[in-house]
């Protein structure tokens, strides 16, 4: 009843007029016995905002004799035939069509579909229940049924499930009881009757109850096959973005897409939940309530199929929404989507910002002061398109990239061989990658596929062995396919469909990787080579069931190996062109000028992570796919979007956004290009040594060497790259950011910041021999450090502060150190 | 001269004090001049004199003392002793390269190597070279210079021009070879070159970029880590070869000669080690390999010659089969049959490209198709029992039953072939004989009464039965030698491994026992002893397989 008057406070209170009603779906097509379809009714207002208003219409199903419709408007089939559902509110009316078939036909009992909905829908088979890793309580679950003919043997005999083995432990005590079907633990359990650590899951009065008991008194049934009847392929949640303002709520559909094409409504099949709590809740039943501004998801869990919905609880509705330009396809999805949560982008970018920004995107550089003066002055209407291209031209955009692939990819002697000759060999190899701009596609097949002494082959030799297959898959498939299967190498991923089969259908396309001496080669398919010689075989084993197992990709496909083939080349063949290699290469890029992916971390992709804007996330992945895999091409279109040039100054309805790309988000700058502009400010190089200080073999890099040029960063000592965040590369680097106290510390007393104020060569000492004025010194320093003239007020201040000082030159070292230890300085915004 | 037959067992001591030669810098002349050099190194402040193996060479000592650290300079962790010397050469010098040792009243050094050309060497000129503004200016090529990475992270720059289509080659030699490369170290100097031009960006308008670079295409233990780059340059300009230590080391043994040619010009190798190679991808296989073998164990060399087949159809043994694995994939087949047990031998040699990039696998299945034996060698880590794999130029195998067999060559990679790919596999039967022999003494200095030895080591190859002996001739005046038997321990077993004896020669050692006698005359200059190492033969000594002249001073404080 609450929610009744929530949903009709929703939609009447103190919202415009409707002007327009749909019901969702249009048209419906109801199959079999039983089958039913939820009804919504959108209502669109004279300002264009939309709401559920489903509790709030008034109802009507044309012929009653066919169909039933319910309050919350469900509609359920009773005879075969065609039926009207209409709807009407202030006078607007809407109506949907449903044609109904085989309502009295009978539909074979399937276990998978009609058993395992029902454990689905109540949570028995999530992560935190049943369906973790070991199960709970001494019955195990697959979670979200990814395999229900385990599950079934599990209800029906029962048994303690085992991880690192098949075998079952313990007595086998079945959950269901034939005899006695009200007594069975599925259905006592639930109810509370006897103890139950998951509490009350259901009611006894309930549909789902029903259904479990009547299979039970049916004798437990498995019923037919999965193979045998269509699949479901998918869901499809209708609005996939709901927004909504404080208080107000909406309700979900779902619609399952199976594989025969055919649909079905599983709104009242699927377990509903709330990735933050405190912006929604949602129901059950599947209305979400919005409690706080501020965006989440719903996910959405099936048998077998997970999904999720966006919402977006908005703020009030800025009195004019400003016409925003648009620059290309980003700025269509960025900019519709700030209309809908009514948040105003910031203007566009001064040019000085706008530089900045774009010379450390591209090529982790600062402009140099004379770059920065002769753009400000320049008054050609293509100039940003100017310089981005010049900048991609450019040998620092070779430098800086390499540098950032070199990270992905992991140069490290430790990784690549433990010998230099070896990383700087393969950091050779992805520096011609940059420098010609190879097809990323191209250089995923070689890096994924490569074998023999080639320098892309350098990085299966960790340590100068072949790593584990399982490791060295899940790498791969990180950096590729931006998703993390680790979990799956244990045990069945507890929160995704990546079941613990699928982890080592594809490791094992890693299995026949070995190395002779320097060679990486892949054992033929049936050659062992010798290695009964030593009682070896080279196979990958199932950690649980101990079966040897073949390579299958992750759709589940076996491959069959051939005695003259590489193996890898068909994985690496087959991840390039499926559709996760584009998503998560533009994500990943994306996420450099952003700060943030469009699905973040940007290699995790998973369901319950799902993406901001899934629609420029695919448009972005098919016109990277479109270009023939080109990385240059791609970051061309993202600087020039007007979404990158936005501003970082934020206005009254964008302040909070941190997600939306409403305003430019300042964000640390990595270690490296921090410490290359911080040479480049002061004019001092960085002197760059092997951390191995004793012997002849010491080395050091050659002077004026560059930060984002150095080979093997983990050869050399560097107190101000440990304390900005270097990784050492020895797993896939996650860069933070995050300020700590060393860095602090290091501002105030360390070698990078302190000795180069009174080096002997410097910026400030060349303007002082030339006898500059303290006003050009500062303008000079804040147009070389900051890319902006100083303001009026600065420049007045700073110079009382020099005057005021007594000493000159310390004054003026003062001010240097001020000006590269300011966030404004270490920030890109 | 005297020769002594070595039969039993004896120890000896280390040498205090050693002479120890580092580098010489510059370590490259012009045939038929004269230059000055200074020679580095551990207890040579006293040197007297340059002893020069071979060749028409002079070197004299003119000055020698502990290294003088300039002030303000870090003081280096050991101080080493400077001799400034003196090299002439005839004009009729063969280019190349020759080896010196110096010669101090504690005895004869370790050798270092003399570069001798044909064409002018300029010494890079003072001061430092480490930018565009200040580099060498190369007026013309060939060019030779000598030059030095003197300080860690230095590099030095040449700057020369080049035309539109012309091709030149760029080579540095190290004066300190770094480990990996054949009498290299771990402290040593591994050159890398790169070539810039200053095109400048948006950013630096006289920024260098890099358009070519090399280092070795190959890393392997063994092999030269010298530079060389051909390039072929496609517009007219001002160009920069940079010069620098792989790593970034340096330091006053860094010296390195640099030389520009125009064209295509082939590397400059040192000449190829004369020992008997028995297990290289590179040694001949020649018709006459049996023959060979039997002189090296001692046997009439009356063996059939081994034919050669291309790997397709069906040969008898012995056999070399010939291919090329032109195409990625490629496996090729060949049979043989064998009316009885027969023990074989397969020798694999790749004429062309070798390992690592061309790694020949080689199978010999039986009728069914099995595996019988492959020239990999697979055994378990005696720390992890990891399984390790690696592919080896020799097999050794009995075949145990007749029938016939089927030769199976491949690359080790599915994705690798070309036409450089070719090969030569010997199946043959075996022959015991003498294997490799290593001396591990380079030189040997011992005061009156002194005693040292010397540890000779010696593969038996294809079950060799037969005795061996050792035999050392040329001793100076008051050294005798004593025969030796030596104690080995025995080790740990690896965990598993693998069947060895297919791929591993047993191998055994003895010792030399020198000892000088207490009034045996004192030496000005050393004198090279030889040790030969012969098969016995019905009790006699046989051939000679293996020999190597050691040279030996008696000083009066070693």
């Amino acid at each position: 009843m609450k929610l009744a008057w929530l949903l009709v406070a929703a939609g009447l209170f103190g919202a415009p007029k409707v002007v327009k009603l749909e019901t969702v779906p249009a048209s419906a097509d109801l199959r079999g016995p039983k089958a039913g379809q939820q009804f919504l009714a959108v209502a669109t207002y004279a300002d264009g905002s939309q709401a559920d208003v489903t509790g709030s219409v008034k109802w009507a199903v044309s012929n009653p004799a066919l169909a039933g419709l319910s309050t919350t408007a469900r509609l359920t089939a009773l005879g075969d035939g065609a039926v009207v559902v209409a709807a009407e509110l202030e006078g607007v009316k809407a109506r949907s069509a449903v044609k109904i078939s085989g309502s009295r036909e009978a539909r074979p009992f399937q276990f998978a579909r009609d058993i395992e909905s029902i454990l689905t829908k109540r949570g028995c088979n999530s992560a935190a229940c049943h369906g973790g890793v070991k199960g709970r309580g001494g019955l195990k679950l697959s979670a979200n049924a990814l395999y229900p003919k385990e599950d079934y043997e599990w209800v029906v005999k029962g048994g303690t499930y085992q991880v690192l083995t098949a075998e079952v432990k313990g007595e086998r005590l079945p959950r269901v009881s034939v005899n006695d079907p009200e007594k069975s633990l599925l259905l006592t359990k639930p109810l509370m009757m006897v103890a139950h650590g998951g509490g009350k899951r259901m009611e006894r009065e309930s549909e789902d109850y029903g259904v479990l008991l009547e299979w039970v008194r049916n004798g437990a049934p498995y019923g037919v096959e999965g193979q045998k009847t269509a699949k479901l392929a998918a869901l499809e949640i209708y609005p996939p973005m709901a927004t909504m303002a404080e208080g107000g709520a909406h309700r979900l559909l779902v619609t399952a897409r199976f594989s025969d094409g055919h649909t079905e409504d599983f709104t009242n099949q699927v377990l509903f939940s709330s990735n933050n709590t405190d912006v929604a809740t949602v129901t059950v039943d599947g209305i979400v309530k919005a409690k706080a501004l501020g965006e989440t998801s719903i996910l959405i869990r099936s048998a077998g199929q997970v999904a999720s919905a966006g919402v977006g609880v908005i703020g009030p509705a800025p009195a004019q929404y400003p016409s925003v330009a648009r620059a290309n396809f980003i700025d269509d999805h960025i900019f519709a989507k700030l209309k809908k949560f009514h948040i105003v982008p910031s203007e566009l970018a001064t040019d000085a910002e706008f530089l900045r920004r774009v010379c450390l995107d591209l090529t982790g550089t600062l402009p140099p002061p004379e770059r920065v003066r002769e753009f400000a002055a320049l008054r050609d209407p293509k100039k940003r398109e100017k310089v981005v291209d010049a900048l991609i031209g450019s040998p620092e955009f070779i430098d800086y990239w390499t540098f950032r692939f070199s990270d992905i990819f992991r140069v490290a002697i430790f990784a690549n061989g433990l010998t230099p000759k070896f990383s700087q060999k393969y950091w050779e190899w992805i520096r011609a990658n940059v420098a010609t701009n190879r097809p990323y596609d191209e250089v995923a097949r070689e890096r994924l596929s490569a074998q023999g002494y080639g320098a892309a082959s350098r990085h299966f030799i960790p340590y100068n062995q072949i790593g584990p297959p399982a490791d060295v898959m899940a790498e791969e498939v990180r950096v590729f396919f931006g998703r993390r299967l680790d979990c799956a190498q244990c045990h069945n991923h507890p929160y995704e469909n990546w079941s613990q089969d699928q982890f080592w259908g594809m490791a094992a396309f890693f299995g026949r990787l070995f190395k002779a001496g320097p060679v990486v080669f892949d054992h033929p398919a049936n050659m062992d080579w010798s290695s009964k010689d030593v009682d070896g075989k080279i196979e990958v084993l199932h950690p649980r069931t101990k079966a040897p197992v073949k390579p299958a990709l992750l759709d589940a496909s076996a491959l069959a190996l051939k005695d003259d083939g590489n193996p890898r080349k068909e994985l690496a063949k087959w991840m390039t062109a499926h559709p996760y290699f584009a998503e998560a290469s533009v994500n990943r890029i994306w996420g450099y000028f952003f700060a943030r992916g469009i699905v973040d971390p940007v290699d995790d992709f998973r369901s319950t992570n799902p993406p901001t804007h899934p629609e420029l996330l695919a448009e972005l992945a098919s016109d990277f796919q479109r270009s023939g895999y080109d990385l240059r091409r791609l970051m061309k279109t993202i600087v020039m979007s007007r979404t990158y040039q936005l501003s970082h100054r934020t206005n009254a309805t964008n302040q909070s956004d941190v997600v939306n790309y409403s305003h430019t988000l300042s964000r640390a700058i990595d270690g490296e290009v921090l410490l290359d502009a911080v040479v480049a400010v002061t004019g001092v190089p960085e002197t760059f040594s092997t951390a191995v200080n004793e012997g002849g073999a010491v080395g050091q890099a050659p002077a004026n060497t560059r930060a984002i040029n150095l080979k093997d960063p983990d050869m050399y000592f560097s107190r101000f790259l440990e304390l900005y965040g270097r990784p050492n590369r020895g797993a896939i680097p996650e860069r933070t950011g995050k300020p700590n106290l060393g860095q602090a510390l290091h501002m105030l007393a360390g070698a990078t910041y302190v000795d180069r104020l009174s080096a002997p060569y410097s910026r400030l000492r060349a303007l002082l021999d030339r006898g500059a004025s303290d006003a050009a010194i500062i303008e000079e320093f804040y147009v070389a450090a900051l890319g902006r003239p100083a303001d009026k007020e600065e420049l007045a201040e700073i110079g009382r502060l020099v005057a005021e000082r007594g000493d000159r030159e310390a004054a003026l070292r003062e001010f240097v150190w001020a000006l590269i230890s300011s966030r404004e300085f270490a920030e890109n915004h | 001269m005297r020769t002594v037959l070595v039969v039993c067992t004896f120890a000896g001591g280390l040498m205090a004090a050693d002479p120890r030669a580092v580098s010489m810098h510059p370590f490259t002349g012009q045939r038929g001049g004269v230059f000055h050099a200074a020679v580095r190194g551990n207890n040579l402040k006293d040197a007297k004199a340059v002893w020069v193996e071979s060749g028409p060479v002079r070197m004299t000592v003119e000055g020698a003392g502990p290294e003088v650290i300039p002030e303000g300079m870090p003081k280096p962790r050991v101080m080493l002793d400077v001799v400034q010397v003196r090299v002439e050469t005839a004009a009729n010098v063969k280019p190349g390269r020759y080896s010196f040792r110096m010669v101090t009243p504690s005895g004869v050094s370790n050798a270092l190597a003399l570069q001798i050309t044909d064409a002018p060497v300029l010494a890079e000129p003072e001061g430092q070279h480490e930018t565009p503004e200040t580099a060498v200016a190369i007026v013309e090529a060939p060019v030779i210079y000598t030059g030095k990475i003197g300080w860690r992270g230095e590099s030095d720059y040449y700057a020369f021009d080049a035309k539109a289509g012309e091709t030149m080659t760029f080579q540095v030699l190290s004066g300190l070879p770094s480990i990996g490369a054949p009498g290299g170290n771990a402290n040593g100097f591994d050159p890398s070159i790169a070539i810039y031009e200053a095109s400048g960006s948006w950013f630096d308008a006289k920024r260098l970029n890099r358009i070519a670079f090399n280092d070795e295409p190959l890393w392997v233990l063994g092999r030269l880590t010298d530079a060389y780059l051909v390039h072929t340059f496609a517009k007219a300009g001002r160009y920069y070869l940079r010069v620098e230590a792989f790593s970034g080391q340096g330091g006053q043994d860094y010296g390195y000669q640099f030389k520009m040619m125009p064209g295509n010009v082939p590397q400059d190798l040192p000449a190829g080690k004369a020992d008997w190679e028995e297990r290289s991808y590179t040694r001949a296989l020649r018709a006459t390999r049996l023959n060979e073998l039997a002189a090296r164990g001692g046997k009439k060399q009356d063996q059939k010659p081994v034919e050669t087949y291309r790997a397709m159809g069906k040969f008898a043994l012995p056999a070399t089969l010939e291919g090329v694995i032109a195409a990625p994939g490629e496996a090729h087949r060949a049979q043989f049959h064998v009316d009885g047990p027969q023990d074989i031998a397969i020798e694999v040699e790749t004429p062309g490209i070798g390992p690592p990039l061309f790694n020949p696998v080689v199978r010999v299945l039986d009728a069914k198709g099995d595996e019988v034996v492959t020239n990999f060698f697979a055994g378990r880590g005696a720390c992890t029992g990891a399984l390790n794999k690696g592919l080896t130029a020799k097999t050794i195998y009995p075949l145990r039953n007749p029938g016939d067999y089927t030769v199976e060559v491949r690359e080790l990679t599915a994705d690798n072939g070309e036409a450089g790919f070719r090969y030569r596999v010997q199946v043959r039967p075996q022959v015991p004989h003498l294997g490799a022999v290593r001396i591990e003494e380079d030189h040997i200095n011992l005061g009156p009464g002194g005693a040292k030895t010397v540890r000779v080591s010696f593969d038996r190859e294809e079950n060799y039965r037969g005795a061996v002996a050792v035999a050392v001739e040329n001793l100076p005046e008051g050294v005798s030698v004593l025969a030796a038997a030596d104690y080995e321990p025995d080790k740990d077993p690896p965990m598993n491994p693998g069947k060895r004896e297919r791929y591993v020669p047993r191998t055994e050692r003895t010792v030399l026992a020198f000892s000088v006698a207490e009034g045996a005359p004192l030496m000005e200059l050393p004198k090279v002893m030889r040790v030969i190492v012969r098969p016995l033969v019905d009790g006699k000594p046989g051939v000679t397989i293996a020999s190597k002249q050691i040279p030996m001073m008696v000083v009066a404080k070693p």
